[in-house]
């Protein structure tokens, strides 16, 4: 009995000194020791207690959301802007938050359109007809996307 | 009076402003240009997503400046036609 609870300590320590590297099969080996050692009375308790140890505290176990940040005014008006300075025909250093589309910055409904549908692009929801013709300042599309998205602050 | 009448009813309006029948061959082709996006957004490939819609932005731009009415609802038929082609073969592509 001796000599068997030797050779399985032994087995059990050299799978122990293996698998060093990563933590999941550090833990199986833990539990197959484990179990093993309430079967067979352990001659190096020191050591066991040790390779529990290790990988008791779980490592990366946290939640991870896949949400992007909450929107606020603030972040919905940077965005609004970002897609603004990306299209070709708008100059970024004459573009405000109050400039007219067409009256400031030259463009005509074909570009207003386009410029409502990169909006329904960046923001993910479809705008209605009726409600793009009216928005002609990045400041309206900014308040249009916060009502639409129950945004207040 | 009558000359005075008739002057009133040339108008006080700025020779700019449509007239309703312009206005509503201009909300016809800008929803026009809309669904026509709106379609191509579903084309599975990128490449050919972006030469579609290049070619309907130049197509609508290069005749923008157009004012014959029947040369426009000539091309609102066109492009309605080429939107139900558009949409026939996504339509036969499973998108």
């Amino acid at each position: 009995m001796a000599s068997l609870a030797h050779r399985f300590s032994y087995v059990a320590r050299s799978s122990a000194r293996l698998c060093y590297g990563s933590a999941v099969p550090r833990a199986a080996c833990a539990s197959i020791v484990s179990s093993r050692r309430a079967l067979i009375s352990c001659s190096q308790p020191t050591r066991w207690t040790k390779a529990v140890r290790v990988c008791s505290p779980t490592p990366g176990l946290c939640r991870k959301y896949g949400d992007l940040p909450p929107l606020t005014l603030q972040n919905i008006e940077d965005r609004v802007m970002y897609v603004l300075k990306l299209y070709d025909k708008i100059s970024p250093d004459t573009l405000q938050t109050s400039s007219h589309f067409m009256k400031d910055l030259g463009l005509d409904s074909l570009d207003q359109v386009e410029i409502i549908m990169a909006m329904e692009d960046e923001f993910g929801f479809e705008i209605p007809d009726a409600e793009a013709e009216k928005l002609m300042t990045p400041a309206e599309v900014v308040q249009y996307i916060a009502d639409k998205k129950d945004v207040y602050d | 009076l009558g000359s005075h009448g008739s002057e009133m009813s040339v108008s006080k309006l700025p020779p700019a402003v449509l007239s309703f029948k312009q206005f509503l061959q201009r909300q016809k082709v800008l929803s026009l240009y809309r669904n026509m996006l709106r379609t191509i957004r579903q084309v599975p490939d990128d490449a050919d997503r972006k030469y579609l819609r290049d070619w309907a932005r130049e197509e609508f731009k290069r005749n923008k400046d157009a004012t014959n009415q029947d040369d426009i609802r000539m091309m609102i038929t066109q492009a309605q036609n080429h939107l139900g082609e558009l949409r026939k073969t996504l339509a036969l592509a499973g998108c």
